[in-house]
């Protein structure tokens, strides 16, 4: 049997490589092989090809990146060590001891306080290059509220000053501890005694923001760890320096001090990006504290530190501010099988337990402080902090996936609003992941069947013939069943592309997909609801007749071109749409079925010739009895049948009976505006009036903020409204009626 | 007008003679400047090519009003210059390195600061020249981003294709590469 790969038709072996690369590196590792399998078939060669581009994707790391280390010839900022203070030189009233580290920032000291008191303090000096006056000013406002600030897990403020060569300093308890990330690792703390940990510095930072002190700098090496009486205490250091020193984070200084302000580049929240420098409040240190949760539980930052650096300034920016990271739970099982086993060690775990440990709800905890919106972070530490408490207490926390429609907004990028397509991008998505496989072994099935014609064939002749036959029915349907498997793979693309809210490049896609499948035509109805999201009409019913066009059997199309016909006032369209549904449906015995493709028929009054086959699909619809859940849409539209059969006084009484029952408010609308229409027939003037009242009040107040997926249903009662109140205003001018 | 403009504006109107004779005056104009940059610099410095590449494009005037597509070409050429700079002094240290000391070269050495070491740097541009014979277009933005430092959005630009196409084709090609490298390695 002919089972060479280029066979595959339309796309190039490269282009074809490409695309499942690109489609497979989306997804999470442990979901790659299934996607593989199914992507390539029974080409071991491309699979392998793929298999080993992933493995070379994952290890690339620095390769052809410039290294940092490369920009040589910008000036060097480093002070040298001729500049430092020496032992035993006096800043102040403080004697330097011993240098006890060097930042981005500046030099940190042990130095001894002589009086008033005789004690040993940290000592931290400033680098040259700010504007001491304006540092000490900035202290000088804060020096009140640092003084109040009195916590055991912070670190007191002292003092600050000047040096004799204006370098500005300040005085602050001495802390000698290490990094709280470093101490978590280092004693292999287990998930709850690291969540312990960082509770306790979420109520520091409570503390200090009570106090209206924010900290604005908060990252793992300002978290000290230290032991009281064997003891762990976390104690935050520089509270009240990055308020002093935030000069440095100007637009006109980054960019010489650019090594300073990229220390830390990880921990900084969205609006610290921004550097404007003005509008910055205690959100901005709760989402540092979701930056110290993830990497507590990770040992990762959301965003990797050495990439946001290489990146450059504006890349940094963008990213902070609008990339999305990734759920903990899943960085964790996307890391190489090497490192986190060894994370899990470092937690004293097993790692499919680590993983499973923080799936859920740590996630979502991590994820509401890092959220880009501040207003929708944890509006204090103490939140952040009673919520991992309510986590270790196996209580359900606060902290929520995002709803499914807050993630459709953001997936489409604010882009309008958001009744588009969530189920049906996801739906795509599943489709196009399992066609390709579904109908690989479809087409493969029919093959067996023909074998076992031939096994079963008892005549050796026969046998000789049918073997012949069969062959070549193999290549046929061989050749079928690759061309199919191709087609899977570009919807499997176009539906990762819109889980990307790449609509265009979907659409694209889409256009040049052949042959012609039915399976396709949950993207086209995902392409057009994007569309009608976004006000183009006409983009939208291409898309949605070509969902009809490959997929004619499947009611569920017909249901969305319609209403959206009508809307664009595409009546010709519309009428020839209605025929199309009336000779697929007329016979359905479905009751769900019968009554949407009769409300679709009846948007607009049909001709004289379909309303007794109408009539019959409303009554298959009710035949469903009041036991179905649904009855009251079969209802409203046998009452909307009556109603378009000249049949008012049977239509009042359904469509009373549908309002009488409350419910979906996109149906109350409906039936108002039809009883409206229908008891006008019956010359019930000030009742129609006052049900036409009834459905526009309904519709102004909650049809926009109804159920985000019956928007076709918020068209067809937008346009009956239309048609009862045209009808009211005809009639009053042709004979005002007197009260 | 200085003769790079005169070049691209006859590249814009299809002389494709004017863009055969663009790459070496690309390349030289980056080697003069370089040399004119390096006796201004204190010794041991080296020139990041990326400044080096905009330095030029200004001093030919490019900030002034330039077409689009000249900014493109002439970035794509910097962007090949660039390579050859870079691998011709790789491949003279070595050859020097090899006991080719008595071939004294006559041009200076630019000291360009290369974005790796030699051997993976001449490894590296073995594999680009296969891979651009499979994609020229991803090869360029390999370049681009390679040889003369640009962001995946500078050089989404200068190709003319979106942040988001850039950045897969980088990591196709970038995992391309590399794969071809790491085979490059178990063979020897």
């Amino acid at each position: 049997m002919e089972t060479n790969p280029q066979d595959s038709p339309s796309t190039t072996g490269a282009a074809r490589e490409e695309a499942i690369f690109n489609a497979a590196k989306t997804l999470p590792k442990a979901d790659r092989a299934a996607y593989l399998a199914t992507a390539c078939g029974a080409e071991t060669e491309l699979r392998q090809r793929i298999e080993l581009l992933l493995e070379s994707h994952e290890q690339a790391g620095d390769f052809l990146q410039p290294q940092p280390a490369a920009a040589g010839s910008a000036p060097t900022l480093v002070v040298s060590p001729s500049a430092l203070e020496k032992p035993g030189d006096f800043i102040g009233h403080y004697k330097i001891r011993e240098l006890l580290g060097e930042g981005g920032c500046g030099a940190v000291y042990v130095a001894e306080q002589t009086e008033p008191v005789r004690r040993k303090v940290a000592l931290k000096v400033i680098k040259l290059g700010m504007d001491t006056r304006n540092v000490m000013a900035r202290f000088e406002a804060e020096r009140q509220a640092l003084a109040m600030m009195d916590h055991p897990n912070i670190a007191r403020v002292f003092d600050a000053g000047a040096t004799e060569t204006g370098r500005p300093y300040f005085v602050m308890e001495l802390v000698r501890g290490i990094k709280i990330t470093d101490y978590c690792d280092q004693n292999n703390l287990s998930t709850a005694q690291r969540l312990e940990l960082f509770i306790q510095v979420c109520h520091a930072v409570q503390h200090a923001h009570q106090k209206g002190i924010i900290h604005r700098d908060l990252k793992p090496s300002n978290i000290l760890v230290t032991l009281h009486d064997g003891v762990p205490v976390p104690k935050v250091i520089d509270f009240g320096i990055a308020k002093a020193t935030e000069g440095r984070l100007s637009d006109l200084t980054v960019y010489t001090e650019l090594h300073q302000f990229i220390g830390t580049p990880a921990y900084m929240s969205p609006e610290q990006a921004e550097m404007s420098g003005l509008d910055i409040d205690t959100r901005g240190d709760i989402y540092s504290l979701g930056v110290l949760l993830y990497e507590l539980l990770t040992g990762r930052t959301p965003f990797d530190p050495q990439e946001l650096i290489r990146s450059g300034l504006d890349q940094m920016r963008r990213t902070i501010r609008e990339e999305e990271p990734v759920r903990p739970s899943t960085r964790l099982s996307t890391l190489m099988e090497a490192d986190l086993t060894a994370l899990a060690r470092r937690h004293g775990a097993e790692p499919p337990k680590l993983i499973h440990l923080v799936r859920g709800d740590l996630d979502w905890i991590v994820m509401k402080a890092l959220e880009k919106d501040r207003t929708r972070r944890f509006a204090t530490a103490n939140a952040l902090a009673a919520d991992t408490e309510r986590f270790l207490k196996n209580e359900p926390v606060e902290a929520r996936p995002p709803s499914s429609v807050y993630k459709l907004q953001k997936m489409l990028r604010r882009n309008k609003p958001a009744f588009a397509a969530a189920a049906a991008v996801i739906g795509a998505l599943v489709v196009g992941l399992g066609l390709s496989l579904y109908l690989y072994t479809k087409e493969r099935a029919a093959l067996r069947k023909e074998k076992e014609a031939v096994r079963r064939a008892q005549d050796a002749e026969q046998q000789q013939v049918l073997l012949r036959e069969q062959a070549e029915k193999g290549l046929a349907i061989e050749r079928k069943a690759r061309e199919m498997s191709s087609v899977g793979n570009q919807l499997t693309t176009a539906g990762f592309l819109m889980s990307q809210g790449l609509f265009d490049r979907a659409e694209e896609l889409m256009k040049e997909v052949t042959p012609i499948i039915p399976q396709s035509a949950s993207i086209y109805y995902a392409l057009g609801a994007r569309h009608f999201g976004n006000g183009e009409l006409k983009a939208a019913i291409t898309n949605f007749t070509t969902s009809v066009r490959v997929d004619p059997t499947n009611h569920f199309w017909y249901h969305y071109l319609a209403p959206v016909l009508v809307l664009a006032d595409e009546n010709d369209q519309y009428q020839k749409l209605r025929e199309q549904i009336l000779n697929q449906f007329k016979g359905t015995s479905d009751p769900a079925v019968a009554e949407r493709m009769a409300k679709d028929c009846l948007i607009l009054a049909p001709p004289a010739a379909d309303l007794e086959t109408l009539g019959r699909m409303a009554d298959v619809a009710v035949s469903a009895g009041p036991t179905n859940k649904d009855y009251p849409y079969y209802q409203f539209v046998k009452g909307f049948a009556e109603y378009r059969q000249d049949h008012p006084a049977a239509s009042v009484g359904w469509l009373q009976s549908v309002i009488a029952q409350g419910g979906n408010v996109a149906r109350m609308v409906e039936a108002y505006a039809v009883l409206s229409m229908a008891q006008l027939k019956q010359q019930h003037t000030n009742d129609a009036r006052e049900s036409l009242a009834a459905a526009q009040e309904l519709a102004g107040n909650r049809l926009e903020r109804s159920e985000v997926s019956n928007w076709n249903d918020r068209i067809i009662a937008k346009e009956l409204i239309k048609e009862a109140a045209a009808q009211l205003d005809s009639l009053q001018q042709a004979a005002p009626v007197s009260k | 007008m200085s003769e790079v403009t005169q070049i691209l504006q006859a590249i814009e109107k299809g002389d494709s003679a004017a863009a055969d004779q663009f790459l070496p005056l690309v390349y030289s104009e980056l080697r003069k400047l370089a040399a004119c940059k390096m006796a201004n610099e204190p010794p041991g410095q080296t020139l990041q090519p990326t400044a080096l590449v905009h330095e030029a494009w200004l001093r030919l005037g490019g900030g002034d009003g330039q077409l689009w597509t000249g900014r493109a070409h002439f970035f794509g050429a910097a962007a090949e210059a660039m390579r050859r700079i870079l691998i011709e002094n790789a491949r003279r240290r070595k050859a020097l390195r090899h006991g080719g000391g008595q071939q004294r070269l006559d041009i200076q050495e630019v000291e360009v600061a290369a974005p790796a070491e030699d051997e993976q740097l001449l490894q590296i541009d073995d594999a680009l020249g296969r891979f651009s014979l499979l994609d020229q277009k991803k090869a360029e933005l390999v370049k681009l981003r390679y040889f003369i430092g640009m962001t995946i959005e500078e050089s989404a630009q200068t190709l003319g294709i979106s942040e988001a196409t850039a950045k897969r084709w980088w990591e196709y090609a970038r995992a391309w590469l590399h794969a071809e490298v790491i085979a490059q390695h178990r063979n020897k």
